[in-house]
């Protein structure tokens, strides 16, 4: 085993152990690669030995799929460089970019034009000059968590408010390079690596050539980041976005950046009763235009946690919120070139407002980067606010943690899958507050429960929902990914013969079960452990 | 009775480029915004307009692309906007500045209050909002973070005094450059964008100020910007040792160092 590059953990690495999730996990080693060399003689080592292997990037995800569960730590923090630049045949420019690199450091550097590019090729370096005389560009995704790295994006295929317009992750992935558990290295790029139906045929660089028989399910028409994804002549480059750190470790990923429209404006509609909010969604997603580009919703229990914590804690003081209290608000997006455009956009939603009964002098109309802060700031109150509340519970009761939902239903369920979050969670008595992506029928359902009791009678209701959205067409994680918490949720999506499937598939890439074990699904009894 | 509120446009971007010739920053309309303090100002002139039915207007001083600023304070709820544009106003210090809006002021017949914000981050000096109040014979106060009463005759604010806060009536006319988040700023609505687009904005030149072209643009300047540096960064490790006291003396010795 390469000692110098795979460390004994020690006590003040405890960090390494956990991730947003809040759940403690454990291992013997750690390792931190500085190079994609360093990384396949690590995964390589481990591979002989039989040591598990977990995969981390920033630890900002909240399905625990960065948590170790014995074997090793493999953070990926120190690979980060953006390694060079090119365009893809469409026109776009692609970054080179390691995992470990962190999304608000990127998004600066896009946005300054400000690269260390000394270690780039000629090449490279003249697309960059190119890059720098252009417009100005963007990565689209936009999780809310801005300090998570790009491997980690794209092990569970995250996506953000923009989705609704833009797509997740895997829509703005050129190719990626990937480090098998046994070190063996593939060089994908999309529309060159396709399968032959459901059957990818991969050759590595070092002469290995992989038959991966593809899963047969067929994925859910919605939003989804739960298991492998499968179609028919699907690129290898999709197989491995959303595969939760188990079947290789991305040491490279090709993105590619969209022109950032001039424009940007955020316009806030509160409305009496939820169902008016609910209606809107409906009319508004289906007269809009390409400067739409997110679809954002506050139920009414989130709004009166902002308030509540609006007049209690000093960080939140500032927080701008409505004179009066309302059931519901929705924050769309616009994004233009022509203010002539944006304007006729916003005078529809008063429009629309309208229709449902609600009042255009209840909005906001944020266009001037002062206010754009502001609306930034309410968005992440909510979350910031609901993790406030579970610390304070976990004080009276240190096993809880947050239950907070990622399903995503189909068009025609929103007012139905909406109803049914609010009439299960009235008759339980449970604190709650959902917010979140309705333009992409997902919304997160927090639960705060307040001590193991009603902790059971959240997952209860949680599992009760995830059967009914499957029954619907609906995915049990549009966005966090499955990790280690919500494994028989996916067992519920895809039933046995689905995970059969998944199972196939890892063992062709990961024979011995080593990477990310624990994430998806349990690993076959008494294989690959020491 | 009138409340005038001025606004200012800053470069909304840390990227910013000096005319090599005047040394002044040089103005676009892109990636301008407006001065923070002045959303402020602005906030507190709708309020206290609306609360007291008096007639407000923001002023501001600028290239033809300001009147984006100014229509977006009426859409803030301010009634009218006057936006001052003349190649003859360009390279203006605090001073000519100040007299320029001065000018506009007296045309409009005078006001009961002027709001300006604190500062301008561009500039930092602090100066137009006293130096307006000094060209038109008004009283001022800086750096107000509450306006308390105002009625027909005077006004009541807290100001900050940099070491404690600072109770005031004043008489009216009067000027007043207020703090940041001395107020909520609420956003417009949908219906306030409708209403602003409504709102009349009007463009003077220095001919329609009849302003004296000695007291304006850089003709009215009585500083000029000779030179203009950054400061160099400096950045140094130095190891401490020995005892909790003896590492917090050696720190306490590294401050005085620094600030001294």
């Amino acid at each position: 085993m390469p000692q110098n590059l795979i460390r004994a953990l020690t006590p003040d690495q405890a960090d390494y152990l956990r991730d947003e999730s809040r759940l403690n996990g454990q291992a013997e080693w750690i390792a931190f690669p500085e190079t994609e060399q360093q990384l396949r003689e690590i995964l390589s080592s481990c591979h002989q030995a039989g040591r598990p292997v977990t995969v981390q990037g920033a630890r900002t995800g909240i399905a625990a799929a960065a948590v170790p569960m014995g074997g090793v730590v493999l953070s990926l923090t120190r690979l980060n460089r953006v390694r060079g630049m090119k365009r893809n045949a469409a026109g776009h420019y692609v970054l080179c970019a390691e995992p470990g690199v962190i999304l608000s450091r990127l998004r600066k550097q896009i946005e300054d034009k400000h690269f260390a590019v000394s270690d780039w090729d000629e090449p490279a370096r003249q697309v960059f000059e190119q890059f720098r005389r252009d417009r100005a560009f963007f990565f689209t995704p936009d999780p809310t968590e801005a300090t998570a790295s790009l491997g980690g994006m794209v092990a569970c295929n995250a996506s953000g408010a923009r989705s609704f317009r833009y797509g997740p992750v895997r829509r703005h992935i050129q190719g990626l390079r990937v480090v098998l558990a046994d070190g063996q290295t593939l060089d994908l790029e999309r529309g060159r690596e396709k399968a032959d139906g459901r059957t990818l045929t991969l050759r590595t660089e070092q002469g290995g050539q992989l038959r991966i028989d593809l899963p047969t399910y067929t994925m859910p028409q919605v939003k989804s980041a739960a298991g492998y994804y499968a179609a028919d002549g699907m690129d290898a480059v999709d197989l491995f976005i959303g595969s939760d750190g188990t079947l290789g470790v991305v040491s490279q990923i090709d993105l590619v950046l969209q022109p950032l429209p001039d424009l940007l404006w955020g316009v806030t509609c509160f409305f009496g009763e939820e169902e008016q909010a609910w209606q809107f969604t409906e009319q508004v997603r289906a007269d809009s235009g390409t400067e739409l580009v997110a679809l954002e919703y506050f139920d009414s229990q989130a709004l009166a946690l902002l308030a509540r914590y609006k007049a209690s804690h000093p960080a939140f003081t500032r927080l701008g919120l409505p004179q009066r209290p309302f059931g519901a608000a929705i924050t769309c997006e616009f994004q233009g070139e022509r203010e002539a455009q944006l304007w006729d956009a916003t005078e529809h939603l008063g429009r629309r407002m309208e229709q449902v009964g609600a009042s255009p002098e209840d909005s906001w109309v944020a266009r001037t980067a002062f206010d754009r802060d502001r609306l930034l700031f309410f968005r992440h109150a909510a979350p910031e606010c609901v993790n406030l509340e579970i610390d304070r519970n976990r004080q009276q009761e240190p096993s809880l943690t947050k239950l907070g939902t990622d399903m995503s239903v189909p068009d025609d369920k929103l007012q139905a899958v909406m109803r049914l979050y609010r009439e299960d969670l009235k008759a339980s008595g449970l604190p709650y507050a959902i917010w979140g992506h309705i333009g992409a029928n997902h919304v997160h359902v927090n639960l705060l429960p307040r001590n193991t009791g009603e902790y059971e009678t959240g997952k209860g209701l949680y599992r009760a929902w995830a059967n009914q959205i499957i029954a619907w067409g609906g995915s049990v994680s549009a966005e966090h990914g499955i990790g280690k918490l919500k494994t028989d949720y996916l067992a519920l999506m895809f039933g046995e013969p689905g995970l059969a499937d998944m199972r196939r598939v890892k063992k062709t890439c990961d024979p011995r079960f080593l990477l990310g074990r624990g994430n998806l699904f349990a690993p076959p009894e008494g294989r690959g452990s020491e | 009775m009138r409340i005038v509120v001025c606004v200012k446009q800053v470069p909304g971007t840390n990227q910013v480029y000096l005319d090599p010739e005047t040394r002044s920053i040089i103005r676009e309309a892109r990636h301008a915004v407006l001065n923070p303090y002045d959303a402020f100002a602005v906030a507190w002139a709708a309020a206290l307009g609306k609360q007291h039915g008096w007639e407000t207007l923001a002023l501001s001083m600028g290239i033809p692309a300001v009147d984006s600023l100014l229509r977006d304070a009426l859409c803030r709820g301010i009634d009218r906007a006057v936006l001052l544009t003349d190649r003859l106003f360009a390279g203006a210090d605090t001073w000519a500045t100040a007299n320029t809006l001065a000018a506009a002021v007296r045309k409009l017949g005078g006001a009961s209050l002027i709001l300006c914000g604190k500062m301008a981050i561009d500039g930092d000096t602090a100066q137009t909002g006293p130096e307006l109040a000094e060209c038109l014979g008004y009283a001022v106060v800086t750096d107000v973070t509450e306006i308390q009463a105002l009625s027909g005759e005077q006004v009541q604010v807290c100001r900050n005094t940099g070491d404690g806060m600072q109770q005031l009536q004043v008489q009216l006319p009067a000027v007043l450059t207020v703090a940041k988040d001395s107020c909520e700023t609420p956003m417009p609505s949908i219906a306030g964008l409708a209403r602003g687009a409504g709102r009349p904005l009007a463009c003077w030149s220095a001919a329609d100020l009849g302003a004296d072209p000695g007291l304006i643009g850089k003709n009215g300047s009585p500083t000029r910007v000779v030179r203009t540096e950054t400061p160099p960064l400096g950045k140094q490790s130095r190891p401490l040792a020995g005892t909790v006291e003896q590492q917090a003396a050696a720190l306490e010795k590294i401050i005085r160092e620094i600030v001294s």
